[in-house]
């Protein structure tokens, strides 16, 4: 995947462990990992509003661009 | 009406399937065995000579005998066809009944019924043919070309890719957090 989550970097910077957040954004443990991992897909706007609010950071601080080839749809 | 999940028109459906799919396996091993049985009798006219007394009844099995067979055969392997076809509905049925249709096994049953489909109004055309030069005055033989056979075929095929379509939005949707 071109865009990497960097999801774990900030967690860690802000000393927050993946179930407060989940508590706090209310999305699953099992969703924030998939995130985490860089299996999602997709994020919608407003998963990510409730990530900048509760992580306290910039879009662009939980995504970074790579590069590569694109994922297939399959 | 619903007709998706639990108590849906799909449930019901897939009752009936269900029903047809156990008639389809009586009715295929009873042709099978007559089919054998057939088979038995003409190569072997004495066997039905000791058994039936009348000499008419054994000769005219003695010559139709091979021929019968081999109808009987076109039979059982006409009707495995659809078996195999209500078999993948069936199971089709079984996702649409637990609100799940876009599967992505369901893709490989539309190909695959799509394929015995054509399959079967191709070994329509050889059994036709093949009965057509055995029994030249046969008045039952049907093997005229129906376009609405192969339309079926393909609106399956099509189906087929409707479903993959779905299947992966599904899976986006599912990836979507």
């Amino acid at each position: 995947m071109p865009v990497r989550v960097n999801l774990d970097r900030v967690l860690l910077e802000r000393r927050m462990s993946l179930t407060e957040l989940s508590d706090r954004v209310g999305v699953t443990i099992a969703n924030l990992s998939i995130l985490k991992t860089g299996k999602a897909r997709a994020v919608r706007f407003s998963t990510l509003d409730a990530l900048c609010r509760e992580l306290d950071c910039q879009p662009g601080d939980l995504l970074t661009f790579e590069g590569g080839p694109p994922d297939s749809d399959d | 009406m619903r007709a998706l999940g639990p108590g849906s028109v799909s449930s019901f459906l897939k009752i009936i399937l269900d029903v047809i799919y156990v008639g389809l396996w009586i009715f295929v091993s009873l042709l099978s065995i007559f089919t054998l049985v057939a088979l038995l009798f003409s190569f072997n006219p004495e066997l039905l000579a000791r058994m039936v007394p009348i000499s008419d009844a054994v000769e005219i099995v003695s010559r139709n005998g091979p021929l019968l067979a081999g109808a009987l055969a076109a039979w059982a392997l006409l009707l495995g066809g659809w078996m195999v076809i209500v078999e993948r509905l069936r199971r089709i049925f079984a996702t649409l009944t637990a609100g799940d249709p876009f599967h992505p096994d369901n893709v490989l049953r539309l190909r695959v019924i799509g394929l015995i489909l054509a399959g079967l109004e191709i070994g329509r055309y050889i059994f036709s043919g093949m009965a057509r030069w055995l029994a030249p005055d046969s008045k039952v033989i049907d093997d005229s070309f129906t376009l609405t056979a192969w339309f079926s075929v393909l609106v399956v095929f099509v189906l087929a890719e409707v479903f993959r379509e779905g299947a992966r939005l599904r899976r986006e949707a599912e990836l979507t957090i």
